[in-house]
């Protein structure tokens, strides 16, 4: 019995050799029109001055079975730092001692989900582990000009936390940013719902909800690593207006007012409002072919804080200027300020105004690639302590996916 | 009465809606030229960028998204030329109607005979490529030919009612464009085989040497997208010199500071061709081929300075 069955699959086998091939080579050797001949199309071309090269030609996906994978990218940032005095790095991704500093391993997949969503995940890889830095759906195909965002993302407070390590210019983050947004920017487990107005200008409207305790990120200003329930009183709010101007070919002007409540962790009802403003202007002749530019973008900030009865008020800013002068060169200054309290109880080492310059210079070996040296002179007058120096040395490299980048 | 107003509102409707022209946005001038003329007062087109520009490197304005928020087609060159502006510009955009798979997009790479598609792996090593192929095939009349009939087939699904006209007008302007590519192809073929070398900054002209059967000896990019270096340079120089090519090309976006040396030094003239119709002036796509092959001519038949 066991004889015939092996014969039959060995036939069977041997059948599905020959036939399955062939049936391959016949629809490869398909002419690209089915009634004429190739010699007959490329002559028919040939006359009428059409290219006579093959049909065209598509890439061939490797593994079909990949083909609907998300765009992946991969960007280091990594630096070798030299500080003279304490570093006082407010941000999450700042060098933050002498010797060589792993900032950030950023990954971003991002894929539309269906016709209706897209979906992006930003996950950073430190020493210790991974974060989810960022993981949201935004909606596609809404009516009247509006978007949903829904996961963990970053608030649209100012117009840097917005954004990741490798499209700031500098190595480190603004110091007002890191006192009031914290290490790692304003972001939270909510949903945004955006409106793009009917103006004739651009001009769009975002509101965000999300929890206000969603860890490190807010508790410098808000509740932070505390349980925050459902009470929409413990929640944070953020709203964002932000217009742009093309006021010529070459300048550009894109203006954003953003604000942001939310509880603090001094007391139950205690609330913090943050207040931000921000602009960045560019100039750019389009004629000019080393692609030079010159773009200044500045933020400022003021938060106030009510804790039994008292109200805190601190701010600050930054305003940098950035010149790019070829493809391969650029150079950056910048200038900030943030003021402290002398009796904050929420924040009892930042009591004087705090003062930082930063100059840099990058390299640009392509585009996927920059060699950035920084050097950072900053005042804590508060501390009785001489100035702190710093030159930072940093190399950023992405690959995967060729990444874009809004205005 | 009620049908009356009725009747008559639906009227007033109708031809609103069909006096509406379709609104085209295209992410390049030429891709604007091209649907201009295919479309003619049935379409409203806007440009996203200026023919100076370099089409890998357009900023992402805000302004932008505006236009691609209310566009009903966009025309895009494709293959990832785009792809370091546009994605997050159409994210931002809210306009299902120009959505990957919709019939507002249109990708006028699907309609070439796309050269220089990679066959085995890529790597970033040889620089800066495009990996589904060369994209600059619209300094091709042959191929923006093709495109402005595939454009006119889609332009008719979206706008039925006047199909015939764009079929029509489509049909037209290929049939001109070809026949200036053949005009063209022959006055260059009969020039002398050393005289149709050139070299080139960035390998973005193999449409245009293909179609006027012109040589490219060497590129002065090392790499794509790899800025010019000393070594290099002296390369290139060697191999002009040995070939005895007397022409620099490259689009008017692209650093001239190095060509111009070059050419000193090569005994050699430099080529600036313009970098896509001006569409913003009213220029036609079949004035700006011939302005391309004028250039080119001029340069490799004219003594060297």
């Amino acid at each position: 019995m066991q004889l015939p069955r092996t014969a039959f699959a060995v036939s069977v086998l041997a059948w599905l050799c020959v036939v399955v091939p062939r049936h391959g080579e016949a629809q490869e050797g398909l002419p690209a029109a089915a009634t004429v001949s190739v010699e007959d199309l490329r002559a028919l071309q040939q006359s009428l001055g059409v290219a006579a090269s093959p049909a065209p030609v598509t890439a061939p996906i490797a593994d079909l079975g990949s083909a609907m994978n998300p765009k992946i990218s991969l960007i280091l940032d990594g630096s070798l730092a030299w500080f003279r005095g304490s570093p006082g790095s407010t941000g999450g991704h700042d060098p933050s001692h002498s010797g060589f500093n792993l900032q950030a391993l950023e990954m971003h997949l991002a894929s539309d989900v269906d016709p209706y969503l897209h979906m992006d995940a930003q996950l950073v890889f430190g020493q210790e582990g991974v974060e989810v830095e960022e993981v949201y759906a935004t909606s596609l195909a809404l009516p009247a000009n509006l978007q949903l965002r829904a996961g963990q993302f970053l608030a649209p407070i100012g117009r840097l936390n917005q954004t990741h390590p490798h499209s700031w210019q500098f190595l480190d983050q603004p110091l007002v940013l890191g006192k009031f947004l914290g290490s790692d920017g304003s972001r939270g487990m909510g949903s945004e719902v955006s409106w793009l107005t009917p103006l004739p200008w651009f001009a769009e409207l975002r509101a965000v909800v999300m929890g206000a305790g969603a860890g490190a990120c807010c508790s410098r200003s808000f509740l932070g690593g505390q349980q925050g329930g459902a009470d929409p009183r413990d929640l944070l709010y953020t709203i964002a207006f932000k217009q742009f101007f093309d006021v010529a070919p070459d300048w550009s002007l894109l203006w954003g007012l953003s604000a942001q409540a939310g509880p603090n962790g001094a007391a139950r009802g205690a609330r913090t409002a943050i207040y931000a403003t921000d602009l960045y202007v560019k100039y750019r002749p389009l004629a000019d072919s080393q692609r030079a530019a010159v773009a200044l973008q500045v933020e400022w900030l003021l938060r106030e804080r009510w804790l039994m009865g008292t109200r805190l008020q601190d701010h600050g800013a930054y305003a940098q200027l950035v010149w790019n002068v070829d493809p391969s060169w650029e150079v950056g200054l910048r200038s900030e300020y943030a003021t402290g309290l002398r009796d904050d109880a929420l924040d009892a080492d930042w009591t004087g105004t705090r003062t930082r310059q930063a100059v840099q210079v990058t390299w640009y070996p392509s585009h996927f690639s920059r060699l950035r040296l920084q050097g950072g002179h900053d005042r804590r007058p508060w501390m009785n302590a001489d100035a702190g120096w710093s030159v930072l040395l940093g190399l950023e490299t992405t690959i995967g996916a060729h990444g874009a980048h809004t205005f | 009465m009620r049908t009356c107003i009725s009747a008559c509102l639906l009227m007033i409707v109708s031809n609103v809606a069909l006096a509406a022209p379709v609104k085209v946005v295209a992410t390049l001038p030429s891709l604007a030229a091209l649907a201009a003329e295919v479309g003619g007062p049935l379409v409203q087109v806007q440009a996203l960028s200026s023919p100076r520009q370099d089409p890998h490197y357009v900023d992402a304005r805000p302004s932008l998204v505006l236009l691609l928020n209310r566009a009903d087609v966009l025309v895009m060159n494709g293959i990832e030329l785009e792809a370091g502006w546009l994605p997050p510009l159409l994210l931002q955009a809210r306009n299902p109607k120009i959505a990957p798979g919709s019939l507002g997009l249109f990708d006028a790479s699907r309609f070439v005979h796309l050269q220089q598609v990679p066959q085995g792996p890529v790597s970033r090593r040889e620089g800066d490529i495009h990996p589904g192929g060369n994209p600059h095939f619209l300094l091709d009349p042959r191929a923006a030919a093709s495109i402005a009939e595939g454009l006119a087939r889609r332009l008719a699904e979206v706008d039925a009612i006047h199909a015939e006209t764009y079929r029509n007008s489509a049909s037209e302007l290929a049939k001109r464009l070809r026949s200036l590519a053949q005009e063209e192809a022959a006055r260059f073929s009969r020039l002398p085989a050393p005289q149709r070398r050139v070299c080139v900054y960035h390998a973005s002209l193999v449409y245009l040497l293909d179609w006027l059967s012109l040589e490219q000896v060497a590129t002065l990019e090392p790499r794509p997208g790899i800025a010019p270096d000393p070594q290099h340079v002296a390369a290139v120089l060697q191999t002009m010199r040995a070939t005895g090519t007397r022409v620099l090309a490259q689009e008017e976006f692209y650093p001239q500071s190095t060509s111009k040396t070059l050419v000193q030094l090569a005994k050699a003239r430099l080529a600036v061709l313009p970098g896509g119709a001006r569409f913003g002036e009213g220029q036609r796509y079949g004035d700006h081929a011939r302005a391309l092959a004028a250039a080119l001519y001029a340069a490799v038949t004219q003594a060297v300075p």
